[in-house]
């Protein structure tokens, strides 16, 4: 009986503190949102920032109840990645990969292979340059929409070629979060490939159902009251992500393979009703991996970072450069393409978190945040500094 | 015209016509319903000079717009056509006149003369709508006469 009160007494000063934790945490948020906009700049690097100061190595380490914090940067990914997913129709998949892959393909190899060579030569194990690969390799879906759109150029010829570079990675990242998610386990080479097939096996099924039955199981999910839908949307994503990451093919992989099978009506609806949950969970992953990035940790690793930065640059350009020169277009917008691929974000820093959650390797996360917050920043600003009629599109 | 059309994944379908004047046009149709229409530039015809972003109000408001006009061109056309005759369009009131009524309960023929040749509901056409034809509010009534009969037939269709 006293243990009972005991227990719901202290529960009580802990949910005090979390809440005002997390209010802490939201206010510095939605301050630094607006900073971001002022500047023209993508918020992720300054929410990034945020966390590297209100965490524990930090000035200002805020206790925001790391277990709270840590489920809602998980909610932020799947819900990231849900609503990548409901982005895309299987067909434009399909269609994606058929019309890029060999510029799809160029761009994995050409971006991935600096990142995984930097990790070889700072002495890192295997799966920490692997997982170092992917952070270089992957362009922020989320930051280059915004700019094609924020700078009027969803017209422009090239755009179609940008976002079929997006679609492909987005693809590639469906194969390689499970085969990542696998390696980061640490498990024996024939236990690793059995896993790493299960886990393929997995999407490819997942896949064939979004191709097969996504309408049927759109029209069963749909409900005309939000409240409905809005429930059964985020239980149903839950769990699919929960049961993606018991067979490790990773949460986010599984919401977003879920996105991708929801079509219709249900995905129109959900495309208005979970953005806003998207934008606070979302913020709290990327304050959370801040958090757990050490700032003293941060001066070592600049310069390496600012190396593969400057070569995550050249590689992005040369391949926006030879897909736009396939597909024909004119100088500029060569160019243009060229600088929409450069900025890297979420998943990069959805990679990076998953080597930092498995303890792969202590300088993969102050690298990834250095690198991301080079290139979230730099990449627009490239953007920009091309585009003549910037400061009639620069305020939106 | 030729229409060229490009999807863009997440987006939407971009549809790209030269106009007779040599300007280059894009629509974008996004899959939320918002429409954009972009003017290319003539320099860097991968560019857009500008574009405009419509909402799916906007983009019909816009449409009736231009498509309207086209529409009183013809009928502007057809009355030189045919000396003497009178063509008039009537958009049927909410309910007074003869709306929720037919053809038959008017009388148009016999009080008139003037006869109805085509009602336009929505985007489809009835041409030469029987005596048991019902009138919705919205219809677009085409009446044809001289001019005196197409005048009255119109008093009896909106009940002005």
């Amino acid at each position: 009986m006293r243990e009972a009160s005991d227990a719901v007494g202290s529960a009580a000063v802990n949910v005090g503190d979390i809440l005002i934790g997390l209010g802490i945490v939201l206010i510095v948020l939605a301050m630094l949102g607006r900073l971001a906009a002022r500047l023209g700049i993508p918020s992720i690097p300054l929410y990034l920032i945020g966390g590297l100061f209100l965490g524990q190595g930090g000035p200002f380490p805020v206790h925001a109840g790391d277990e709270f914090l840590s489920v809602g940067a998980e909610i932020g990914i799947v819900l990231l990645l849900l609503l990548l997913g409901l982005e895309y129709s299987p067909q434009e998949l399909r269609d994606g990969m058929r019309s890029t892959w060999l510029a799809g393909l160029m761009d994995a190899l050409l971006n991935g292979l600096p990142g995984f060579a930097a990790g070889l030569i700072l002495g890192w194990s295997l799966t920490a340059s692997i997982l170092l690969a992917g952070v270089t390799y992957i362009s922020s879906s989320g930051i280059i929409a915004r700019l094609i759109h924020d700078m009027g150029r969803i017209a422009n010829r090239e755009t179609p070629i940008i976002l079929s570079l997006l679609v492909m990675e987005d693809i590639v990242m469906a194969v390689f979060l499970p085969i990542v998610a696998v390696l980061v386990v640490g498990a024996s080479f024939t236990q690793g490939l059995l896993a790493i097939a299960i886990a393929l096996g997995v999407v490819a099924l997942a896949f064939a159902i979004a191709f097969r039955l996504g309408d049927q199981v759109s029209r069963a999910i749909h409900s005309r009251s939000s409240e409905l839908l809005l429930l059964t949307i985020l239980g149903i994503t839950f769990l699919v992500a929960g049961i993606a990451d018991a067979v490790q093919v990773s949460a986010a992989v599984g919401a977003f393979l879920l996105g991708v099978t929801l079509s219709g009506r249900v995905a129109d609806d959900v495309r208005i009703l979970l953005p806003p949950f998207r934008d606070v969970f979302g913020g709290f992953f990327f304050v959370f991996f801040g958090m757990r990035v050490d700032l003293a940790a941060l001066p070592p690793v600049l310069l390496p970072a600012c190396a593969i930065a400057v070569i995550g640059i050249g590689t992005k350009v040369a391949t926006g450069r030879f897909a736009a020169g396939r597909a024909g277009l004119g100088k500029k917008a060569r160019q243009r393409t060229a600088y929409s691929l450069v900025p890297r974000g979420e998943f990069s820093i959805i990679i990076a978190s998953l080597g930092v959650t498995a303890g792969v390797e202590t300088q993969l996360g102050p690298l990834a945040a250095a690198y991301v917050l080079i290139l979230a920043i730099v990449g627009p600003l490239l953007l920009r500094l091309t585009d003549r009629k910037h400061p009639r599109y620069a305020s939106s | 015209m030729e229409l060229f059309e490009t999807k863009l994944p997440g987006i939407g379908v971009r549809y790209e016509f030269t106009t007779d004047t040599g300007d280059r046009v894009g629509v974008v149709v996004r899959r939320d319903g918002k429409r954009d229409i972009a003017l290319y530039d003539r320099a860097d015809p991968d560019d857009c000079q500008g574009s405009i972003e419509l909402t799916r109000g906007d983009a019909s408001r816009l449409a009736e717009l231009l498509g309207g006009t086209s529409i009183t061109e013809r009928v502007e056309e057809l009355r030189h056509v045919v000396e003497g005759l009178a063509i008039e369009w009537v958009t049927m009131p909410k309910k007074k006149g003869l709306t929720n009524k037919t053809i038959a309960d008017g009388k148009i023929r016999t009080k008139t003369s003037a006869s109805v040749v085509a009602v336009i509901r929505g985007d489809h056409a009835v041409p030469g709508p029987g005596p048991s034809f019902e009138f919705m509010a919205g219809d677009v009534v085409l009446v044809m006469g001289d001019s005196d009969s197409v005048k009255a037939a119109s008093a009896i269709l909106t009940g002005a």
